[in-house]
């Protein structure tokens, strides 16, 4: 089973996206703030990391880099309000080897989209 | 001297200083024609004078010659001049008694038919006496005399106010001469009456005189008291050696024979330089105390016109002059008009009265507007009347119309800077004087401050307005840095909503309901349906909050190649919340494949928002305006470029602007919108601000009222030259 890893600082937000990506067959965990995914990470690495950009405590970015610095594998799509051209944030994530930027609110399938075509080549490869 | 040829001195002297006062400052026919009754009077002035010296027969019938022609010219002038003034039709009865007038002045003048028999009388003074052509001659003047006495009582029945008061004096007056000069041809008839009556005569040019002159040509009070104090004082002067050397000479002689003289030279000589001194206090007192009561409200005036100036509050300042002119002059009412620019008629601001119904407004194109903007001085009434009696123009006649109308005596304009702001109407005073040349002097200073005053005052609660326009601006942009945390908010409720709403939905896909009761079938697609709602409101309030976010970021993140279609369609989707789209049409009128801009989006945005949203409110003000059938709102925006620069057209069919709010259009804080929604004017200021500022091009408007609108912009082509990443 591939592990996803929900980052955001929205309880709604995690548990339902994660309510709805174990209907999936995915191993879900969720993380309310940078320092607690990192800390998530160590214990046990997921494969996809959907990290919200602005939270409380270090930030969205931030956590991207030293999520790259434990493993340089994990994908990361990154989570935003705002649109990507309207952000300087856009160019600093790819650059930092982000896999994806989305922006809310979007519709559960939009997300459902990108979580399953990020994973799937892992997912071929097992 | 005989006290006849006092009397007559008396009379020359009277007269020729009224003579000289007409000549100076008469300005009407009226005015003339009592310089010639005056004329006439100074005849029978000099002639009875002549009359009282003379010791010979021939020399009495040189002097009663000229004393008869004056005598019978008298009543024809007077006559005349009552014709003028109470505006008799008959101008047969003029004929008539000129033409008696001049047979029997020919008569006395060049024959001796009427005065012949030469006796002495009183001693000294010569009369002749009375024969048949004699008692013909007195009787037609004692009809002459008569008819301007007849007349004038006629008058004075329908005359009113300052008019009947102008009559009642000028009959006694006449009266009194007549009864007077005609006494002194009694001894000609063989009455030993001494022609003391004579004095009468003065008296009636003086009293005729005051009561013409209280026209406000000049004060008469100080024409008088001037007048009577220079005779007087210097009588005195010259008169006093005169009379002691007449009759203490012998004494002199006496005292210091052959140098007598000198004593009577110097005392003349003493008088004469004091006389001046004298004169003048004399002057300074009679004053005084006369123009007490004047002095008295025209310092206040002033005091108050100085003061003015502190008053902020339009209202309350004008309600204060208004309630100053009337308390402090004694008037019955004071009514302030002030121009009004956007109805453009001169409407009442402010009433001081009691309980009367003014009128509310003067359109500009009524005559005393015009008056005033042409000669630009205040219109007294008595005056106007009198015109449009003289002068038979009908102007005067209108402006007697629309005076009486608004039941004014007198109208006071104020200019500032030759333009009419406004003007105050006075009504009668309360003690029915006249208003003088002074007051009038006065009443402009107070015309003139006034509207500094006033100005003043508008200029304060313009600066309030505009006070309030900024801070109501300043809360604005404080919510535009607001917007941005705010809407971060928002979205992350929307996000958790639709995520919510989403995974819900997609458990009720994933679960089969087929084995569970009908009811709980329904439920489940009830709730389906109501989680699908929530996911549509969740998608649009995504896009509201994305539509504030576009109008309030600062966007300063430099140029960028933009293309048109681009940025209409981003206006588009935030002005969708303002104006009603459907309302309207928009046509592209430009090519796919045009060059593309270099702007910065937002800003850009922010632009053609301004513009759409001018556009359509001036589209709706035309259809509910003009209500032309079958229209309908059209926008057409077109671009061409033209070496290197893009030249767009904004076009709206809208109301069009009006040409004086044409060169106000660009300056911050103009606003046409009366709606209560008021834009808060900043727009086309910060349009143009970004147009030629930020984006380095060039906006203008040409404009039609009633047509449309059309903002020309020059914006600079993205230049390719050296290769760039494109951006999302």
């Amino acid at each position: 089973m591939q592990k996803l890893l929900i980052v955001d600082d929205e309880e709604d937000v995690r548990d339902f996206a994660a309510n709805f990506f174990r209907k999936r067959k995915l191993d879900v965990n969720t993380a309310g703030s940078g320092e607690e995914a990192l800390e998530t990470l160590k214990v046990n690495k997921p494969d996809l990391v959907l990290l919200d950009i602005r939270m409380g405590g270090i930030s969205g970015i931030q956590t991207l880099a030293e999520i790259k610095k434990i493993d340089q594998d994990i994908k990361v799509v990154m989570v935003t309000g705002t649109r990507p051209e309207e952000n300087e944030c856009y160019h600093e994530c790819i650059a930092l080897g982000a896999c994806g930027y989305v922006h809310k609110p979007l519709e559960l399938k939009e997300l459902e989209l990108v979580v399953m075509t990020t994973l799937q080549p892992e997912g071929k490869k097992v | 001297m005989s006290l006849l040829s006092i009397t007559g001195l008396l009379i020359t002297i009277t007269c020729s200083i009224l003579i000289l006062i007409f000549i100076v400052y008469g300005r009407t026919k009226l005015h003339r024609l009592w310089t010639i009754v005056n004329v006439t009077v100074l005849i029978w002035g000099v002639g009875s004078f002549l009359a009282g010296q003379a010791k010979s027969p021939s020399a009495a019938l040189f002097a009663w010659r000229i004393a008869i022609s004056g005598a019978l010219c008298i009543p024809v002038t007077l006559y005349h001049w009552i014709y003028v003034f109470s505006g008799i039709k008959k101008r047969t009865t003029l004929w008539l008694i000129y033409l008696q007038a001049i047979l029997f002045c020919l008569l006395v003048i060049f024959t001796k038919t009427i005065l012949n028999n030469w006796h002495q009388l009183f001693g000294s003074i010569y009369y002749n006496q009375a024969n048949l052509m004699y008692y013909l001659m007195v009787a037609c003047w004692g009809y002459v005399a008569y008819l301007p006495l007849w007349e004038l009582y006629k008058f004075s029945k329908k005359a009113k106010g300052i008019q009947y008061i102008q009559t009642s004096y000028l009959f006694f007056a006449i009266l009194i001469a007549f009864i007077g000069g005609a006494s002194t041809l009694l001894p000609a008839f063989g009455l030993k009456i001494y022609p003391l009556g004579n004095f009468g005569v003065g008296l009636y040019a003086i009293i005729g005189a005051y009561t013409i002159l209280r026209y406000r040509l000049l004060d008469i009070n100080i024409i008088i008291t001037r007048a009577g104090l220079f005779i007087g004082v210097y009588t005195l002067v010259l008169g006093l050696p005169f009379a002691i050397t007449a009759y203490y000479k012998n004494w002199f002689i006496e005292k210091f024979s052959s140098h007598w003289w000198m004593i009577p030279l110097g005392l003349m000589g003493l008088l004469a330089t004091v006389g001046p001194f004298i004169y003048i206090y004399l002057q300074h007192r009679a004053e005084a105390r006369l123009l007490k009561e004047q002095r008295r409200y025209q310092e206040s005036l002033k005091h108050a016109a100085v003061g003015m100036t502190r008053i902020h509050d339009l209202k309350r300042l004008l309600k204060l002059i208004a309630h100053i002119v009337t308390r402090k002059v004694g008037i019955s009412f004071t009514s302030i008009y002030l121009y009004d620019e956007t109805e453009g008629v001169y409407s009442l601001q402010v009433s001081h009265d009691k309980g009367r119904k003014p009128i509310v407004n003067v359109s500009a194109s009524q005559e005393i507007i015009l008056w005033f903007q042409s000669k630009g001085i205040p219109i007294v009434r008595e005056e106007i009347q009198r015109f449009a009696v003289e002068l038979k123009d009908k102007m005067f006649k209108e402006l007697e119309v629309e005076m009486n109308m608004l039941e004014a005596e007198l109208i006071i304009p104020s200019f500032l800077d030759k333009k009419l702001i406004g003007f105050i109407v006075l009504g009668q005073k309360n003690s029915g004087a006249m208003y003088s040349t002074d007051d009038l002097n006065v009443f402009q200073v107070l015309a003139s401050q006034a509207a500094l005053a006033i100005e003043n005052a508008q200029f304060y609660s313009e600066a309030k307005e505009m006070q309030a326009q900024i801070s109501q601006a300043e809360k604005m942009a404080t919510v535009g840095t607001m917007a941005d945390g705010l809407s971060h908010q928002i979205n992350n409720r929307f996000y958790a909503l639709s995520l919510i709403a989403g995974d819900t939905l997609d458990t009720i896909r994933l679960t089969d309901v087929k084995n569970c009761s009908p009811e709980v079938q329904a439920m489940v697609k009830e709730i389906n349906t109501a989680l699908e709602r929530i996911q549509v409101n969740v998608m649009q309030g995504g896009e509201v909050v994305k539509g504030i976010l576009r109008y309030t970021r600062k966007g300063d993140e430099g140029l960028v190649p933009l293309t048109i279609d681009q940025i209409i369609d981003g206006t588009l989707d935030m002005v969708q919340f303002k104006v009603k789209l459907q309302d309207f049409d928009i046509v592209r009128d430009y090519l796919k494949d045009i060059p593309k801009i270099k702007g910065n989006l937002v800003q850009m945005q922010e632009v053609f928002f301004n513009f759409i949203d001018n556009a359509y409110d001036s589209m709706v003000e035309r259809r509910t305006t003009l209500k032309e059938p079958g229209y309908r709102g059209r926008i057409v925006v077109t671009a061409k470029p033209s070496f290197g620069v893009m030249k767009l057209y904004f076009a709206d069919n809208g109301m069009g602007v009006k040409a004086e709010d044409m060169k106000r259009l660009f300056t911050p804080f103009f606003t046409t919108k009366v709606s209560s929604r008021k834009g808060t004017g900043l727009g086309l200021y910060v349009i143009r601000s970004i147009i030629t500022e930020t984006h380095g091009g060039k906006i203008s408007v040409q404009s039609e009222h009633k047509k449309g609108t059309t903002f020309t912009v020059e914006l600079p082509i993205f230049q390719e030259k050296y290769p760039q990443e494109e951006t999302l």
